[in-house]
């Protein structure tokens, strides 16, 4: 027995190192846009996510102080300042933008005019010259500088001070509640129908439901709308639920018969025999064992109505009023869609419902199971 | 009596509040703007007041905030509601809201071919020959203009169906003046001169151009620019009309020496920052950045003029970077042709304050309210220049307000299985390292097989 | 608050009238065929008859109207013209026929129906079964599963940061470049080599689906009694052999609808090649090709083609499900 136990650990040892492996590997990619949505564009497009924990080194310009800026001393016009910002140390610096790193902090640079220009290691720089300054525009300072780790927290301020964002919120939940429910009860009924009972044309009518998870989405969105139209739903709530509902239905008509096929025979036959109707067997027998089932279509369901921004575009509209949270995440980013650091918040922004949602389901999906493991006993 | 008089009180605090708020810039206080015109338009429509009607548009973010400033002192001048909203799938929407019988009032395209497309379906309303003579007046090189909104429409006679309104000048060069200073180059005032600065440029041991291709599910719309832009440079203007429509065929030696001549500058690793690889795999949104590295990645950049958005944060454009027009040939045959674009403003349904709408953006009024704020240029010639509140837009407007010749972006005339899509994959595979001639062949093949 | 209590009752009475229409359906057929009384024997059978129907009839409503019609309507369109003014015949089919590109986008949705579903599914099976009696093993299958919650446009973003390309000697920011750059290699266009490509963008699916493969199995492997790999362990199996020859013999059905479910994924995948590359440098699919010819050519007759191709190929499919719908029937 105790070289059992031995051996177990070593194996127990092997899984844990094997699942966070694969839990790594897995979330390197997500971990990645995290850390992006608390950089700025500009350090987003400079160095690697990666490389954001460590000190970097950057090169860049910062302008010194105009004209406006000098002071006589000792017969020399002086221009004086600092060119490095926060927590910043110099490594070298330079007046061209080809050579940006040609000097020394301390060193002084000879520019044009008899200019002179020396730049400290603590940033400070002192500009002379004989004659008085006349540019309106600094002179390019180029800097090497090394920057401690910085993060901000500025792209989340912009997503969740968006206005209407509340409203959009709103909006989201509204749809997505009842196109979540309305296709899983539908569909519940229809599974049951499928897996247990007697009727022509059951095979083909399952065969069909698998084929019409194939039609694709878009070949659906213009004689839809129309039909919405002719039907006099036209756009708005009523529309977009249907619509998820059909579009969710086969795969949870799919996933739940499948599930419900493979619950023990034995309990539903006796519950006939002791003289329960369909009815009474669908509700008291099969959707407390199909829980798991009906659990994880659920989130499914709920993760794809949520990140949804086509169907609810064409079925919902996208005026103020209506807009839903990926559209208002949309309309942040701008027509161009070059944000990425708004990019990366908001697909933070939206995943942190879904997690909850998953959280939650998690522990039905275990309370389901022991339900249904009882089958086995 | 009391009970009403309050309500009516708070009533119109409220709608007084609220449009207070909406209007940037005081109504009569700005003597740059035309405010006259805003009055005489509301004075003409007194009929349209209490209407309500929506506008569709691909403007989102920053656009759409300016276009809705816009809008709401329509809606204060008038007393109808124009309700706009944005979509980043305008493309897909409008066809799909057309098609299925539930089209916005008005919608705004941003490229002529998809409206063509609707128009020929009947889905659009026609603006009527006396807006089309309007813009023939009243925009610089009107006729183009015109042209850019004239369609067949479903019973097959061309008629004036959309109104362009903003417009974006692409024949721009971006560079950072002080680089130019530091390494002693001079502004290129001719197509000459800008290759021999290219060349110059290499031989210095730098890197003349950044082009980045890359734009997601758009990747390769930017060399289209390009070859347009050489195009109205090595051909004449009626080759490109004739080539736009395919009336001269895609793998015609005219066109294929203008792709040609877009391989000179970016199949040249020498020519390109990342080497003819990162031609295709840069995004054009990043590729700006180049030109802001120190050292220089590289010192020129091609693009529209929307580029600035993706300047480096605190870029003063005007001073950190500036702009120059992509020069002509020297001979001056083919004029100072400027490519440009910009969005068609369309009515979709009968309603009068849609119509009474595209009457509303010919006053001067609705183009100086935006050009007095920012992103906006136009051809309108009635338009104050002063208005522009950015004097770096002015110059783009008055680049638009000088073009001899002006021609729109031909990859948004050409049928969409073309302009946004072979034409595009083309180009990926030409600078990728397909022959001009081949990659013609291929896209000609494409166009001659639609039906 | 005035929009909560909309939201809240527009919610209820959507999902009151699902749950009436059940009850109350069920309920008048009992009582126009008690099945109690003299004739209760045949009223039983009857009401037997029909109540599959009941059952049925929502779902198979809204599958008519939401799926099956717009799929009639596509056949339609693909005989007619781009703008569905004129018929055509198979013009657009033979079309097809001849069409490189579409060629293309065949033989790429082929190795994605060999490579994605398999992985997506072994790698979620691997997951389910690691993660089972870990202590952690909930966050763990949290953090697989996140991919799932993050949307198409999200997970474009993400691997870019992966992919992303930058000239030798720069900084460079995709994390693969990076990595061959530190161990002396190259930097790589990924996106662009041909054959590599697709591969890359498979990866990302298989990324995404393993979280759905792993919820689905890990329940299935739950639900195996105990006794059985008790008894199995007792016999002196191996852990690996408890594995491979208890549990998954055990839920090779649940196996099955996962392989399903994602080959089905897989045969319309379309936001990640057109996020990513939109089909160029020959990562061209289907569902792509299909949109751009619907939205960005507007013609409707070629892309409502390509999506009737793509529905036949779900045939086989379909057919081994009757298959197994009657083995399971018997």
């Amino acid at each position: 027995m105790e070289g059992m136990a031995g051996q177990k650990s070593s194996l127990a040892w092997a899984v844990n190192i094997a699942a966070f492996l694969l839990v790594v590997l897995w979330t390197i990619p997500t971990l990645g846009l995290f850390v992006s949505s608390f950089r700025d564009r500009d350090q987003i497009t400079a160095s690697g996510w990666w490389q954001s924990f460590t000190g970097s080194e950057q090169t860049g310009f910062v302008r010194s102080g105009t004209a406006d800026d000098q002071v006589q001393q000792e017969g020399l016009y002086v221009i004086e300042g600092n060119a490095l910002e926060g927590s910043q140390t110099l490594r070298a610096w330079g007046i061209r933008a080809r050579e940006p790193a040609a000097f020394q902090p301390g060193e002084t640079a000879e520019m044009d005019g008899g200019i002179q220009l020396t730049v400290e290691e603590d940033g400070t720089y002192r500009m002379t010259s004989p004659t008085p300054f006349e540019m309106t525009r600094g002179e390019r300072i180029f800097t090497t500088t090394v920057s401690p780790p910085s993060f901000t927290t500025e792209n989340y301020n912009r997503v969740i001070g968006a206005t209407g964002l509340g409203r959009a919120f709103m909006n989201t939940f509204t749809v997505t509640i009842p196109a979540t429910v309305i296709p899983i009860l539908i569909a519940a009924f229809a599974a049951y129908a499928l897996a247990w009972m007697q009727f022509p044309g059951r095979a083909l009518l399952t065969a069909a439901v698998v084929g019409l998870l194939v039609v694709p989405l878009q070949v659906a969105l213009i004689p839809l709308l129309r039909l919405h139209n002719e039907l006099g739903i036209g756009k708005g709530y009523l529309g977009i639920w249907l619509a998820h509902t059909g579009f969710g239905l086969p795969l949870a008509v799919y996933l739940l018969r499948n599930y419900m096929v493979g619950l023990p025979r034995e309990i539903i036959e006796s519950a006939r025999v002791d003289g329960a109707t369909e009815f009474q067997i669908f509700r008291r027998i099969i959707l407390p064992l199909s829980f798991p089932a009906l659990a994880s279509f659920a989130i499914f369901q709920f993760l794809w109505v949520w990140n949804d921004l086509l169907v609810a575009t064409v079925f919902l509209g996208n005026t103020r009023e209506q807009l839903v949270m990926t559209g208002l995440l949309r309309e942040l980013m701008g027509s161009r869609g070059g944000e990425w650091e708004i990019l990366a918040t908001s697909a933070f922004i939206s995943i942190a419902v879904p997690l909850v949602v998953f959280f939650a389901m998690q522990k039905y999906l275990v309370r389901g199971l022991l339900a249904g493991s009882v089958k086995g006993g | 009596m009391r009970i009403t008089f309050f309500t009516t009180v708070a009533a119109m605090a409220l709608a007084a509040g609220s449009a207070q708020a909406q209007l940037v810039i005081e109504p009569g206080s700005d003597d740059r703007i035309n405010w006259q015109s805003l009055d005489e338009f509301a004075a003409a429509h007194p009929e349209i007041e209490g209407q309500s009607f929506n506008i569709l548009g691909p403007w989102l973010g920053g656009d759409q905030e300016l276009f809705q400033s816009v809008i709401a002192y329509f809606n204060d001048a008038t007393g109808a509601t124009a309700n706009y909203s944005g979509s980043d799938s305008f493309e897909q929407q409008i066809v799909i809201d057309a098609e299925a019988g539930s089209p916005p009032d008005v919608a705004v395209f941003p490229q002529p071919g998809l409206a063509a497309d609707l128009a020929e379906r009947g889905h659009l309303r026609p603006l009527g020959a006396e807006t089309a003579y309007w813009l023939r007046e009243n925009y610089a090189a009107g006729e183009s203009w015109e042209a850019l909104g004239t369609y067949a429409g479903q019973d097959g006679t061309d008629e004036l169906f959309a109104f362009p309104y903003k417009a974006d000048v692409k024949s721009l060069v971006w560079f950072v003046p002080e680089n130019f200073e530091d390494a002693g180059y001079e502004v290129p005032t001719t197509y000459e001169d800008l290759k021999a600065l290219t060349e110059q440029i290499a031989e210095d041991g730098e890197t003349p151009w950044c082009i980045g291709l890359g734009s997601g599910g758009a990747t390769g719309w930017p060399a289209t620019d390009w070859v347009e832009d050489l195009m109205l440079r090595t051909a004449s203007p009626e080759d490109y009309d004739r080539w736009t429509t395919n009336e001269m065929p895609f793998n015609d030696p005219v066109v294929v020496n203008a792709i040609e001549e877009f391989g000179w500058f970016a199949k040249n690793p020498d020519f390109v920052a990342g080497g003819t690889g990162g031609v295709t795999s840069t995004d054009f949104r990043e590729s700006p950045a180049g030109l802001f590295a120190s050292p220089p990645a590289c010192y020129m950049h091609r693009q529209a003029s929307f580029i600035p958005t993706f300047f480096p944060e605190g870029t003063v454009v005007g001073e950190d970077a500036d702009f120059f027009y992509m020069p002509a040939p020297e001979s001056g045959d083919l004029g100072q042709p400027v490519l440009g674009g910009g969005t068609m403003f369309a009515v979709m349904s009968d309603n009068p304050a849609a119509m009474a709408f595209i009457e509303f953006l010919k006053t001067p009024f609705a183009h100086e309210i935006w050009m007095a704020q920012q992103g906006f240029v136009t051809p309108h010639s009635g338009a104050n220049l002063e208005a522009y509140d950015d004097p770096v837009v002015r110059r783009m407007g008055e680049i638009l307000l000088e073009a001899t010749v002006f021609r729109f972006d031909g990859s948004d005339l050409m049928p969409g299985a073309i302009g946004a899509g072979a034409f595009w994959t083309g180009m990926i595979d030409f600078v990728g390292g397909a022959e001009a001639q081949a990659v013609a062949d291929q896209i000609q093949a494409t166009w001659s097989s639609l039906n | 608050m005035e929009l909560f209590w909309l939201a809240t009752s527009t919610i209820f009475i959507g999902v009151f009238g699902c749950v009436a229409w059940f009850w109350g359906s069920n309920w008048v057929l009992d009582r126009i065929l008690p099945p109690r009384g003299p004739k209760s024997g045949d009223n039983i059978r009857r009401a037997n008859q029909i109540r599959p129907w009941l059952f049925l009839g929502p779902a198979i409503l809204f599958l008519s109207m939401y799926l099956v019609y717009p799929v009639i309507d596509s056949l339609w369109r693909s005989l007619h013209n781009a703008n569905g003014s004129r018929f055509v015949g198979t013009a657009n089919y033979q079309w097809l026929a001849g069409d490189a590109k579409f060629r293309e986008s065949m033989v790429n949705n082929m190795l994605w129906l060999l490579v994605v579903p398999a992985l997506a599914t072994v790698f979620g099976l691997l997951a389910a079964q690691l993660t089972d009696r870990l202590k952690w093993g909930s966050i763990g299958k949290s953090l697989i599963f996140m991919p799932m919650a993050i949307s198409f446009v999200g997970a474009g973003v993400i691997w870019r940061f992966i992919y992303e390309y930058r000239a030798a000697g720069e900084t460079q920011i995709g994390l693969l470049n990076y990595i061959v750059t530190q161990l002396g290699g190259q930097p790589q266009l990924w996106l662009t080599l041909p054959g590599w490509n697709s591969f890359l963008l498979m990866i990302v699916l298989v990324w995404i689906q393993t979280g759905f493969a792993m919820v689905i199995l890990s329940a299935a492997l739950r639900g195996i009694p105990e006794e059985t790999i008790e008894a199995a362990i007792l016999d002196g199996a191996s852990p690996l052999q408890v594995f491979f020859k208890i549990k998954v013999p055990q839920i090779m059905g649940t196996i099955a609808v996962v392989w399903t479910t994602i080959t089905i994924v897989v045969l319309k995948v379309f936001d990640i090649v057109f996020v990513m590359t939109n089909g160029q440098w020959g990562t061209q699919v289907l569902a792509n090709y299909m949109y751009d010819w619907s939205f960005r050519a507007n013609d409707t007759g070629r892309g409502s083609a390509i999506a009737i191709v793509l529905m036949i190929l779900v045939t086989p499919i379909m057919i081994w499900n009757i298959y197994n719908a009657r083995k399971e029937v018997r």
